[in-house]
């Protein structure tokens, strides 16, 4: 610290004394002050190719470290920019952090027709925050920031925009040493434990679902699993955090009729860390008879559809520590079931999601177990979000609840900056990858080992069924494509198109090593694949 | 069975509406349903900030709105931006959306594609956003978005339909007939007969006319004529004096000459205008005027924001000019020196003018004389921030961009495509950035697929020069701003389009020529250098 500090230099430090070390972004007028705090601190800039792309950074950067993703944005266009990656890690409860300008406050809500203004750029956003707040002067950000941990932390996590008027960032500000301010997580009622343990004790056939909310407890959640004698499922979002190789593993097949069979007959559900949304069974609402037993940090989500018989406001991974040694350890009644759910969820596969699989199955084979696979809204996505079988928590991104295209890639970039020591590979459908097509040239730039594996039909194959199945008529779903090699070897990126399954494994395999990203194009029609 | 989807087509219809740009989804295809046979045509962008883009530029040649098919969610928050531009710049723009269920609207449940509230956050971009909840609705629904459209200061209007109602059957009473629309507010008489009492009287009147203004631009150029006063156009104005009329004074009220003019005038008469911020760069310190200011608006309370006017007159710009070019009729032409003022501001304001100014002014003549009746279409990049300058369009709607208002990137391109569908047989011209066009790079394909032959001028600097150039003016490191570059003429070509680069200008106007008889996009690649 020291003088000629400004609003811009506050805002970077104070992100440093929480430990952020990137931001993803791309400077504007409005936000040079800001970047004259980023680049006087030396805070490490991802400059991206469009906004949406650093918002699916930041996300990819959250869910692959657990450590909140950061944007520096500039104010109107900017902001409404990453709208869409906003609203994806607010269904997802993914923690995002936005740092943006607005117009000077005295502009503010004047309406004047001032470069990049709207009404109310907060208004707009906030709907997709857990808050969004204006800064008026550099000495509310450290409550500020510690406001935003205090969601990321300790409740569910979802992003939190701070836009800062034009003349905060500009107007001297010296913080000092700014601290860290330390909020506690929930802790759940001891009568509200015991209440649990003894529906616990009680089960014969209790069912876990691990959610989102587990990812960061997956030894406790085993532990507790094979402790009380259940088998387990995950959502999309908790794909990973229980082993898929465990003998009590449902794998991430809620969406599945054996799934479903069974989850309909367990005398106990333990919900742990999950919306229990449409967009894990498919369902309006899935159907159990047994008792409830819920665990979430927030509230709302506590209680929501489905009314628990204990609901236990905590966090995942204290709450399943503190009940072990309340509960007997039985043995699990129902692992041949287990065995044979997974077989039978396993069988039903039509033939084009036969094909996806041949194709999951050579990813599979060439990402080691923690290996992050970003994906898209795309069918074989669909297809992998049940049957590709994960390890370790962390290592399954996909716009779940949101159901946004354009996030493979971008959300793989910032997965990538986030771990650079892990492997890395994202998964887009022919239309997904467009959308973001543009920060291939972020991923060269930043010389990232990124394999990108364009899943192509020359169709948007989910919405042309649907309109065939409804009898609409084609309208809008057969996409006149670009040569995606060409359009990748304009980015200086490799581009490979294999002929073999295990011609697959092997490019991933090389583009783990090479010193920039490397499109793969599998067609839905490669001969291979018939 | 008519459904309440094939309605909707059939009230566009009525409209007038023949051109609709969405990308279909799961919620939207009911939106499909009637739209395969009707007359309507569909383009199909390759992101919904695209969508919004095109419906934009299509609705700044027509006049007439821009209409989009967009899915809930992430296909919503993908357009705010292009709302936010519409908005900033009063431009007609009707947004048809799907959202979830009735029975599920703000529940939380996590639905797919599901946001806490997608009215509240489009309220801020939209002159109204409604939520239909019975297809009854439908009809008086669409006329009020048309009354704005067509009778009200336009601005973008949204209107959601949750997918259950999507679907219903339309009682067969109800009538998709348009509805006669509203008549735009003529002048108040007593208004009219100040304002000419001090045109006649004043001895050194100036107009500056904006884009409000556009659609009365024949009688816009007989009041400055009979009264003899000096024209300043903003930039949406641009061509409502046709290319070296005498009167023109120049563009950018900030520059001291035009400063001077307008300030030292005895009266002041501004239509359409609301004097923003990015029409007075860079010195956006409001005019102070010495004279009576007289402002005609379509929209009252944007008469009250800006500068305040001795005489604001709330009419539709067409009306109040030919009333006021009645009034003024009895009064004899005076001559009160206008050519001369005005070509001694034009020439003094030019000296003012930097560097780059002559540069892109000599280019755009280029095109001018190879393209007499060009549109062009900019994004935010340095020769359009220069053309804003200095550039003569040949007729009103034939030059804007997003460097106003809003000022966002990545709108060159696919507004291009949207302006040269509604003028098939004008060449449109894109003046894009390499940053810029980046942002919306994907929208070639879009272009392609609908033979659309846009010419992108793309002015290579390998970078957000704009941007770079503030940051050394305002000693801040650089920083994001040298961004690796991709090849566009790969680029282009994977895509499917031409692509050639001018070493200097003699080549360009063949390469325009050329360019003009394709079917498919070119992109005309120069580098500062040339
Ligand atoms: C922003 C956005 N726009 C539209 C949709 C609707 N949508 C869902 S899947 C899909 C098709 C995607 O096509 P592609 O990426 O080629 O994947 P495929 O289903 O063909 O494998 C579309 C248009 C969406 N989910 N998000
Ligand atoms: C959505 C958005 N992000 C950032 C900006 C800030 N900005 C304005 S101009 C500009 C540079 C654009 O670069 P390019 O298109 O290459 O044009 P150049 O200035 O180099 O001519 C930037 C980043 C903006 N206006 N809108
Ligand atoms: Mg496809
Ligand atoms: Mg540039």
């Amino acid at each position: 610290m020291g003088a000629n500090q400004i609003g811009g230099h506050a805002a970077i430090s104070i992100l440093e004394t929480y430990g952020v070390d990137t931001v993803f972004g791309i400077p504007g007028v409005h936000t040079l002050d800001l970047y004259r705090g980023i680049a006087d601190r030396k805070m490490r800039h991802i400059g991206v190719r469009h906004e949406q792309g650093a918002g699916f950074m930041a996300d990819g950067y959250a869910r692959a470290s657990g450590k909140p993703g950061v944007c520096c944005l500039i104010t109107g266009p900017g902001l409404l920019n990453a709208a869409t990656p906003i609203g994806q890690a607010y269904s997802d409860s993914v923690p995002v952090l936005v740092l943006c300008s607005v117009n000077a406050s005295k502009d503010l809500g004047k309406g004047r027709g001032r470069l990049h203004e709207i009404s109310d750029q907060r208004a707009a956003i906030a709907p997709m925050t857990a808050f969004a707040r204006t800064i008026y002067e550099a000495g509310e950000l450290p409550q500020a920031v510690a406001d935003a941990y205090k969601v990321f932390e300790t409740g569910r996590p979802r992003p939190v925009v701070l836009e800062m008027p034009l003349d905060m960032l500009s107007a001297p500000a010296d913080l000092g040493r700014p601290q860290r301010l330390k909020a506690e997580a929930p802790k759940a009622k001891p009568e509200d434990l015991a209440a649990a343990a003894k529906l616990i004790d009680a089960a014969r056939t209790p069912l876990v679902i691990a959610g989102g909310g587990t990812v960061d407890c997956a030894p406790a959640l085993r532990a507790f699993v094979e402790k009380s004698g259940a088998l387990c499922v995950t959502t999309t979002a908790g794909k990973g955090v229980f082993p898929d190789s465990h003998p009590a593993s449902l794998g991430a097949s809620l969406s599945l009729p054996a799934t479903q069979d069974y989850l309909a007959k367990a005398d106990l559900v333990i919900a742990i860390g999950t919306e229990m949304s449409e967009t894990d069974s498919w369902n309006d609402f899935v159907t159990f008879n047994g008792k409830l037993i819920r665990i979430d940090l927030d509230a709302y989500t506590l209680t929501r559809d489905y009314e628990p018989t204990v609901g236990l406001l905590a966090e995942a991974g204290a709450t399943l520590q503190a009940l072990m040694p309340m509960i007997a350890a039985k043995a699990p009644v129902d692992l041949d079931k287990a065995a044979a759910i997974r077989t039978r969820n396993r069988s039903g596969l039509t033939p084009l999601q036969q094909k996806h699989a041949k194709v999951l199955d050579a990813i599979r084979a060439a990402v080691p177990a923690d290996g992050v696979i970003s994906t898209d809204m795309t069918q074989i996505a669909y297809t992998a979000n049940t049957y590709f079988t994960c390890e370790e928590p962390r290592t399954w991104l996909h716009p779940v609840g949101f159901g946004t295209l354009g996030y493979a890639m971008p959300a793989a970039i910032g997965a990538k900056i986030a771990c650079p020591d892990r492997d890395v590979v994202a998964i887009a459908g022919d239309a997904g990858f467009l959308f973001t097509v543009q920060d291939l040239g972020t991923a060269v730039e930043q010389n990232l080992a990124l394999p990108i594996i364009v899943w192509n039909n020359d169709l948007l194959a989910q919405i042309q069924m649907d309109m065939v199945r409804l009898d609409i008529g084609e309208i809008g779903v057969r996409p006149r494509n670009p040569n995606y090699l060409a359009l990748a070897e304009a980015f200086g990126c490799r581009a490979v198109r294999p002929d073999s399954l295990s011609g697959l494994t092997q490019v991933i395999k090389e583009a783990f090593r090479a010193d920039g990203p490397t499109l793969i194009e599998v067609h839905e029609n490669a001969a291979y694949l018939a | 069975m008519t459904t309440c989807g094939e309605f909707i087509v059939r009230l566009l219809e009525s409209y007038g509406v023949d051109t609709i740009f969405g990308i279909p989804g799961v919620h939207t295809v009911e939106l499909y349903r009637g739209l395969a046979d009707s007359p309507i045509r569909h383009v199909t962008p390759r992101h919904e900030q695209g969508a919004g883009f095109m419906a934009d530029g299509y609705a700044r040649v027509t006049g007439k709105p821009g209409a989009c098919f967009i899915i809930t969610g992430p296909g919503m928050t993908n357009i705010l931006t292009a709302m936010g531009q519409a908005y900033a710049d009063s431009i007609p723009m009707l947004v048809i959306s799907s959202v979830n269920q009735t029975d599920q609207l703000a529940m939380g449940d996590g639905r797919l594609h599901e946001l806490p509230s997608q009215r509240n956050m489009t309220a801020g971009v939209a002159a109204f956003s409604h939520t239909v909840l019975t297809p009854a609705q439908l009809p008086q629904v669409m006329a009020r978005a048309f009354a704005v459209f067509n009778s009200a200061r336009p601005r973008p209007v949204h209107i959601e339909i949750p997918i259950d109602v999507i679907s219903m059957p339309i009682d067969a009473a109800l009538s998709a007939k348009a509805w006669p629309l509203p008549s735009r507010p003529a002048p108040a008489a007593v208004a009219i007969k100040q304002a000419a009492d001090w045109l006649a009287a004043a001895k050194s009147p100036a107009i500056v006319l904006g884009g409000g203004a556009v659609e009365g631009a024949a009688e816009a150029l007989a009041l400055a004529e009979h009264l003899d006063a000096p024209v300043v156009h903003t930039v949406n104005a641009k061509g409502i004096l046709p290319p070296g009329h005498k009167l023109r004074a120049g563009e950018n009220m900030a520059l001291p000459p035009i400063r001077k003019l307008l300030e030292s005038a005895d009266v002041v008469l501004a239509v359409g205008t609301e004097f923003g911020e990015t029409e007075m760069y860079p010195d956006a310190r409001p005019l102070q005027l010495q004279g009576k200011l007289i402002r005609i608006d379509l929209d009252p309370e944007q008469l009250m924001r800006g500068l305040p006017a001795d005489c604001p007159i709330t009419a539709d710009a067409k009306l109040a000019l030919s009333d006021l070019n009645r009034q003024l009729a009895s009064h004899k032409h005076t001559d009160r020196n206008g050519a001369a003022r005005a070509a001694e501001t034009f020439k003094a304001a030019a000296t003012h003018w930097w560097p780059a100014v002559g540069v892109h002014q000599r280019i755009a003549d280029v095109i001018l004389k190879t393209l007499p009746d060009v549109i062009m279409v900019g994004d935010s990049t340095e020769p359009v921030y220069a053309l804003n300058q200095s550039y003569q369009a040949p007729t009103p709607r034939a030059y804007f961009n997003s460097s106003t208002g809003y000022g966002t990137l990545g709108y060159g391109l696919p507004a291009g495509i949207g302006a040269k569908l509604a003028a098939p047989k004008r060449p449109v011209v894109v003046l894009a950035g390499d940053g810029g066009l980046q942002f919306t790079i994907g929208e070639l394909a879009a272009a392609v697929e609908a033979e659309v032959p846009v010419i992108v001028f793309l002015w290579n600097n390998h970078g957000y020069g704009e941007i770079k150039t503030y940051m050394q003016n305002r000693q801040i490191k650089p920083i994001g701003v040298d961004i690796f570059t991709p090849d566009f003429q790969v680029i282009a070509k994977g895509f499917g389009c031409a692509a050639v680069h001018v070493e200097n200008l003699d080549q360009l106007p063949q390469q325009l020529t050329e360019a003009t008889k394709r079917k498919v996009p070119t992109i005309i690649e120069m580098r500062p250098q040339a």
